[in-house]
């Protein structure tokens, strides 16, 4: 084993991998039945939903050092599209999903592209702009099929259409749960494979040193364009269960709180570690709920909360965790 | 036309680039802080009527809640990579608005123009409505008293040597964190101004800042940070955007302007001036 | 036989300029140092050959191809490669990620399904690298948590990493003691092998040991070009040097 300190320390990363991969076996079977050990399933879904969009989300920021403030605008393709397509398209359940999904997919790559043509706070100015020119789009300009300030109503919750001619219903809480669980089950495998992947090193090197990673033959620009395209899929695929489960695509969904409550949820986990956002979207739910019950004005505490964690805790929780558990476990090898 | 629109952009972009410039800090609070001189403009004319008071009541109560939150909640991170001042100052603008919601309410209200500056002014050429006049020309004061105070004071001085070199002002033994204070106090407050100065034009509501906000960034993308030239012309032009949009499509206005950005940035990506913008 | 070669290279900023009308040449398999008072050029000058800055006028051939206008990625696979002046790795990943992931540059970037680890070759040249830098015993180390010393033989390794047939190092000792500049001069010997090499550096004993050839820059032009000892005696070059003229 290593010598003192620094060199303990030193190894984290790898050992965070490593509990990182143990830790999303952990959170998986706890989610398995979480239902069974909250209140009322909805909760649990919500967590699951928001827990899918700040990790989609973290691909961009803690991975490759991308600050946007504009994921509002994936979360909400994603939820209009859906929407639409089972709306106005009568698609099936999975296709629907798929569909705000890619839509979202889509804009990320649009958006994505005329935003990374700056870098620096102009990008971060960008991603808000971008997608606040969305919302506007979905009030005045599309609203006939956005339903404009009311957003797209009445989205319904078509059975699954297994072969043979099985249907499976998801209208009910606890199966739809179940629903969101294997999505969210596949969506956080298939990020962990991405992020460990020979790509992923690339969008690490980016965030510690875009010009040194230039300079080693990689062409960054085209790589931030396919992170920025990975975190916009999984966000309107997050964005699409959203408006299924409430049956409603809000136009909140495109409103810019929407892209600062992603940013709280995932500096509140920890962006600096895979299941961080996760963690960080739980509390921020959990708070939300908890200081409803004596204010309205929860998000005035939510951002308090949040701004002594920016100036106290960067590491947020799951990463401070990480840090002073798995450290101390380290030391005593 | 727009103009009158685009003085309060200038007012807003020149606090913003003020504070980035020293303090590479980009206050995403900044549009929060326009609310809020508003906001205090409604409480002062609720008092004491008196517009002429506000105007000065305005900038210095916006000022000072900026000195206190660059105290106590931006300094801690001096040092820190320049992520965290952004996500601080965004935490910070949810605050703020909630904070406004709960005292002020969710509804907006209207902000009555001045009695003594409503009406039209017979320009000679035209009638133009006195109080549009006004903001033109009260913001070209301020910009004036700004750049009188940076060019001719020994701490405007400092304050420019900051925006170009902060660490050639720090050897020559400038206490920066005071300068840096200072400067967050100014910019501030001039938001606050313009929140001011906007009210009788768009009414007063707790949104009112983030719409600025992102408009005022359009104009930074557009025109550079850290260029007062660029700010003001930028924020002329996407006042003139505006105005001419809504005239014929009243519904596009604040579309025009992202399409506006989308183009300039297909065309000439470093902005209109080719200022490749610091820390990019 | 030339590998690269600068046209009437210039560079201008705004009213400056740092780089004016500079013609270069250098010989494969070589060691061909560039020094100058501050201000001379030399840093613009690295740039411009490594992709980071874009030339005002002139041209940039190398091994036969034009590269004037080339990104740094480009030129990187190109067979170049640069090491900082200041200190320019990748400060949270640990020392072996930082050469792996030069390495890996060569072989896989768009593959987002395989383990990284399964890249076996990869890390183990990696790994072979970071034994030439003497960084071996280091490699779980977070490359912030480095010495001094130790991050610039990083930075050197890092330029390695991708097999380039030119290294550009730009002030390899910078900050180092006695020891350590003699320790960094044995390794960029060794690491020779039949590369080209174009070094920028301010210790004239450095200089004066290592290369083949030097090139004295002053104002943005070329003053004087030769082997070390006719550089050594030029009168020219010793008035620039002493009187800062």
């Amino acid at each position: 084993m290593e010598t003192q300190d620094r060199s303990t320390f030193a190894a984290w990363t790898r050992i965070t991998d490593f509990a990182s991969a143990n830790s999303l076996i952990v959170l998986l079977a706890f989610l398995a039945v979480f239902p069974f050990l909250v209140p009322y399933t909805a909760i649990a879904t919500q967590i699951l939903i928001s827990g899918l969009f700040a990790m989609g989300y973290n691909i961009l920021l803690g991975y490759t050092g991308l600050l946007s403030f504009g994921h509002a605008a994936y979360f909400g393709l994603g939820a209009y599209g859906a929407g639409m397509a089972l709306v106005y398209l009568k698609m099936g359940l999975i296709g629907g999903v798929l569909f705000g999904a890619v839509t979202a997919t889509l804009g990320a790559m649009a958006i994505g592209f005329l935003c990374l043509k700056r870098r620096g706070i102009y990008f971060c100015m960008l991603t808000l702009a971008f997608a606040q020119l969305f919302y506007f789009l979905a009030l005045v300009v599309f609203d006939n099929y956005t339903g404009g300030d009311n957003g797209l109503r009445d989205i319904p919750t078509p059975p699954i259409s297994l072969p043979f001619g099985i249907s499976l219903s998801v209208a009910t809480p606890l199966r739809f749960y179940y629903f969101v669980f294997v999505l969210c089950v596949l969506s956080f495998l298939a990020m962990r494979r991405m992020l460990n992947s020979p790509f992923g090193a690339v969008l690490q090197s980016i965030r510690e040193n875009e010009k040194r990673a230039k300079s080693c033959g990689f062409n960054t620009n085209r790589v931030k364009l396919i992170a920025f395209v990975f975190s916009g899929f999984f966000s309107g695929l997050a964005g699409s269960l959203y408006a299924i489960y409430y049956h409603i695509a809000p136009l909140n969904t495109l409103y810019w709180t929407t892209s600062g409550s992603v940013v709280m949820m995932t500096i509140l986990g920890g962006m600096g570690t895979f299941a961080g956002p996760f963690v960080g979207a739980a509390v921020f739910l959990i708070l939300e709920d908890v200081i409803s019950v004596f204010t309205k004005s929860w998000q005035l505490f939510v951002g308090a909360i949040f701004m002594l964690f920016v100036i106290f805790f960067p590491l947020g929780i799951w990463g401070t965790l990480q840090e002073r558990v798995f450290y101390r476990w380290l030391r005593q090898d | 036309m727009g103009l009158q629109i685009g003085m309060v952009y200038v007012l807003l972009a020149i606090g913003l680039s003020l504070i980035f410039g020293l303090m590479t800090v980009v206050n995403f609070a900044h549009g929060a802080f326009f609310m809020f001189g508003a906001y205090m403009g409604l409480f002062m004319m609720g008092l004491t009527g008196n517009f002429w008071l506000s105007l000065v009541f305005v900038p210095v109560a916006t000022g000072l809640l900026g000195l206190v939150v660059e105290r106590f909640t931006i300094r801690p991170l001096y040092g820190r990579d320049l992520n965290y001042p952004l996500l601080l100052t965004f935490g910070l603008s949810f605050v703020m608005v909630e904070g406004v919601r709960l005292i002020w309410g969710t509804i907006g209200h209207a902000f009555d123009t001045p009695s003594v500056l409503v009406g039209p002014v017979n320009l000679g050429f035209a009638m133009f409505p006195r109080y549009r006049l006004f903001v033109i020309v009260a913001t070209a004061i301020i910009v004036f008293l700004l750049w009188l105070f940076l060019e001719k004071t020994n701490l405007g001085l400092v304050i420019r040597a900051g925006t170009r070199d902060s660490i050639i002002v720090r050897v020559l033994g400038v206490d920066i964190s005071r300068i840096w204070f200072i400067v967050f106090g100014i910019g501030t407050a001039l938001a606050g101004i313009a929140g001011l100065l906007a009210a009788p034009m768009r009414g007063v509501h707790p949104d009112m800042g983030i719409s600025m906000l992102i408009e005022c960034f359009v104009v930074v993308v557009v025109g550079g940070m850290g260029s007062l030239r660029g700010a003001v012309i930028a924020g002329i032009l996407i006042g003139e955007v505006v105005s001419i949009t809504t005239l014929f499509y009243p519904m596009m206005g604040e579309v025009a302007i992202f399409i506006f950005m989308a183009i300039v940035l297909l065309i000439r990506p470093s902005g209109l001036f080719g200022e490749v913008g610091l820390l990019e | 036989m030339e590998i690269l070669r600068t046209e009437s290279l210039v560079k201008t900023f705004g009213g400056l300029r740092a780089v004016d009308g500079i013609n270069f040449r250098l010989e494969g398999g070589q060691v061909h140092s560039i020094i100058g008072p501050n201000g001379a050029g030399k840093s613009t000058f690295f740039k411009l050959i490594s992709g980071e800055l874009h030339a005002t006028q002139g041209k940039i051939w190398f091994q036969g191809e034009d590269i004037t206008d080339f990104p740094p990625h480009v030129i990187s696979h190109k067979g170049i490669s640069v090491s900082y002046q200041l200190t320019n790795v990748f400060p949270k990943l640990s020392t072996l990620e930082n050469i792996r992931i030069a390495v890996q540059s060569r072989k896989a970037t768009y593959n987002f399904w395989s383990h990284r680890e399964m890249l076996r070759e990869v890390r183990e040249k990696a790994e072979s690298i970071l034994e030439v830098v003497q960084l071996l015993p280091k490699r779980n180390e977070l490359a912030c948590n480095l010495s001094h010393g130790e991050q610039r033989h990083l930075e050197i390794g890092i330029a390695l990493a991708t097999d380039p047939s030119l290294l550009l190092l730009d002030e390899p000792t910078a900050g180092m003691s006695p020891e350590d500049t003699e320790r960094t001069i044995q390794l960029i010997k060794e690491i020779l092998g039949d590369r080209s090499v174009i070094l920028v550096e301010h210790k004239m004993k450095v200089v004066m040991k290592i290369s083949d050839k030097i090139t004295v820059l002053h104002d943005g032009k070329i003053l004087a070009e030769g082997k070390p000892e006719e550089i050594q005696s030029n009168e020219r070059v010793q008035e620039v040097y002493l009187k800062g003229r």
